[in-house]
């Protein structure tokens, strides 16, 4: 349960309160153990889905009941033509939307939307993007909503340039949506790659945009974090190289080791190592610190000292 | 014009002390009001709260409280033909509920009551092409459910029955610019969502993926003045990031970078001092989950 603020009752009202919930329980109990019922009978039918639909409308995370419906959805596929399916299907998404008024956090009943959209014989896309702006107008920063409308715009075939206009406009109305920034950070090197065609990379002229954007934003905010993450990570987009920083090499009698230093972490290859010394050709070991093989920046070759000072 | 950070005032009456003699009741007689609306309508995650319970419980050092032969008798009832768990009678078997359940046996030490096989081919078939997994057969994917597979497998001491590699590569795939993971390829950072990715990385020894330094930096502005920290920026704090945003640090050793005295007094102003238990913040409705995360924390 989340901010629910505990508030002080009297005696009289907390007993109408009892009585209330007592009420509430029993038609509660009664109508899962008639569904339970249904179920194990294989009861597929009209009264299935209107009584699993009352107990969803209250607890609309009871996702085995979801399960349930989508059962009889099949079902009655087989039983009945696509007009009458897609009517079904169509008050299924009135009935979802409701319960996304009311919960409109639920993991269940986004899946289920979506499953449904899959299932319907005519889906239609666009209807269910404008659904989904109208929930990111109620809450901003509903991850549910902005993963499905990421999968929506796909389906719909909404190009990644106007879902880039769409952050703009979203940022604009508020600088501190962090959901939008991060969006921006998936769209822009998908729309602006840079010419040397490293897939992370964004064009120049694109990224000094970005920096006037998200230096307005904190002009105008200077506490929000949204634009300042963003601007971290227009900043700091170079990777290393896979290059060998150092190398450093000791010996004694028995044993001579070669510490490798490299810019990225790295298993230790297979293969063994062979080292030249002058003429003489010596195979080692590769090993990290740990003498495991979990990658690391930090590589040792192993040779034995007898061999080289032969 | 700058807006207000969203944050919360303990107020100057908040518990200071931690009341584990209250707690430790509080979870007891919670198990014992079957007859309470609450605790009906929660039924469908029964399974993870009894796990957040008892974890409490072992926390505390009061575990007796609880019976362990009807604990152990309901995860046994709740284990279906395929191998999955559900979370109550008359529920499907859902991945989340199977590592409840595994953990639970896990904290008896009694993993082998169950039939272990089944339940690792129930597991690994959840796993998919592109290495993600399913949270059952109806095919919602989250990286939630990498976690879950991974803790359930390796608990059982069977991880070589799923392919590590893609189902690494695929929780990689959730990275973002701010060096965190989300639900999925492009979604938002979500500390819960960190942890899973994190607590799956740790798991497949894949941690040198992370970028610690950018993830630390965003992890730890999770705190807000009030002590408390938050899921997401621009968020109210809650109790329970006390475990998802603390348990990242130390996976990736930055846990040094929270303010410890300022988050333990937040912590103790969640109590509610009349009733036992933790709630997400001050003055709210305390319940078991908060508890857990509350003590882990």
């Amino acid at each position: 349960m989340h901010g629910r603020i505990k508030v002080r009752t009297t005696a009289e009202q907390a007993e109408a309160k009892r009585k209330e919930r007592e009420k509430k329980l029993k038609i509660y109990k009664e109508t899962t153990s008639r569904i339970y019922e249904k179920r194990n009978n294989g009861e597929m039918d009209k009264e299935s889905l209107s009584l699993s639909e009352q107990v969803l409308a209250a607890n609309p995370d009871f996702s085995t009941l979801w399960n349930f419906r989508r059962e009889i959805f099949l079902h009655m596929k087989n039983e009945n033509p696509p007009d009458v399916m897609q009517d079904l299907c169509q008050k299924e998404l009135f009935f979802l939307k409701n319960c996304l008024q009311v919960n409109p956090k639920s993991y269940s009943v986004w899946h289920h939307r979506q499953w449904i959209m899959e299932f319907m014989p005519q889906p239609d896309w666009k209807e269910e993007l404008q659904l989904c702006n109208k929930f990111l107008s109620y809450d901003a920063r509903n991850f549910h909503c902005w993963d499905y409308r990421r999968y929506t715009a796909q389906k719909a075939h909404v190009s990644p340039d106007d879902e880039f206009n769409f952050s703009t406009e979203k940022i604009k109305e508020n600088f501190s949506n962090y959901s939008s920034w991060h969006y921006r950070s998936k769209l822009l090197p998908l729309i602006h790659p840079d010419q040397s065609g490293d897939k992370e990379r964004v064009e120049e002229g694109a990224l000094m945009k970005e920096f006037d954007l998200a230096q307005n934003a904190f002009f105008t905010d200077p506490y929000d974090q949204s634009a300042w993450f963003y601007h971290r990570w227009l900043l700091g987009r170079a990777r290393p190289q896979m290059e060998i920083l150092r190398l450093y090499a000791r010996y004694d009698e028995t044993l001579a080791t070669i510490i490798v230093h490299f810019t990225q972490p790295i298993q230790a290859p297979k293969e063994d190592p062979v080292v030249s010394f002058g003429e003489q050709e010596v195979t080692g070991e590769w090993h990290n610190s740990f003498h495991n093989n979990h990658p690391s920046t930090v590589l040792d070759i192993l040779l034995c000292g007898h061999c080289v000072f032969a | 014009m700058g807006s207000q950070i969203k944050d919360v005032k303990i107020p100057p009456n908040s518990p200071t002390q931690l009341s584990l003699v209250k707690h430790a009741d509080f979870i007891a007689a919670y198990g014992k009001k079957k007859d309470d609306y609450e605790y009906c309508i929660t039924e469908f995650l029964r399974m993870s709260g009894v796990y957040w319970g008892l974890t409490s419980m072992f926390l505390m050092n009061k575990q007796e409280m609880m019976d362990k032969d009807d604990v152990i008798e309901f995860v046994k009832s709740c284990q279906h033909e395929n191998g999955g768990f559900s979370a109550s009678h008359n529920h499907d078997p859902h991945l989340l509920y199977t590592l409840s359940a595994i953990q639970i046996l896990s904290l008896y030490g009694c993993i082998d009551l169950i039939d272990v096989e089944k339940t690792v081919e129930y597991v690994s078939k959840l796993q998919q092409a592109d290495g993600s997994f399913v949270g059952d057969k109806w095919g919602e994917i989250d990286t939630r459910f990498s976690f879950c597979a991974f803790a359930s497998l390796k608990l059982l001491g069977r991880l070589d029955a799923v392919d590590l590699q893609k189902a690494v590569q695929y929780i990689l795939s959730c990275m973002n610019f701010d060096g965190g993971f989300g639900c999925r390829p492009g979604s938002e950072s979500h500390s819960g969502q960190i942890y899973c990715c994190l607590g799956a990385l740790a798991i497949a020894d894949s941690l040198h993926y992370v970028n610690a330094d950018m993830l630390g930096w965003w992890l730890c502005e999770r705190q807000l003045p009030s002590g408390g920290l938050n899921g997401r920026p621009e968020k109210l704090p809650d109790v329970c990031y006390s475990w998802w945003v603390l348990a990242s640090l130390r996976i990736i050793g930055k846990l040094h970078w929270i303010d410890k005295d300022k988050l333990r007094s937040y912590i103790l102003a969640c109590q509610d001092e009349e009733t036992g238990g933790f709630a997400d913040r001050p003055g709210d409705m305390v319940d078991p989950f908060h508890t857990l995360f509350g003590l882990a924390g």
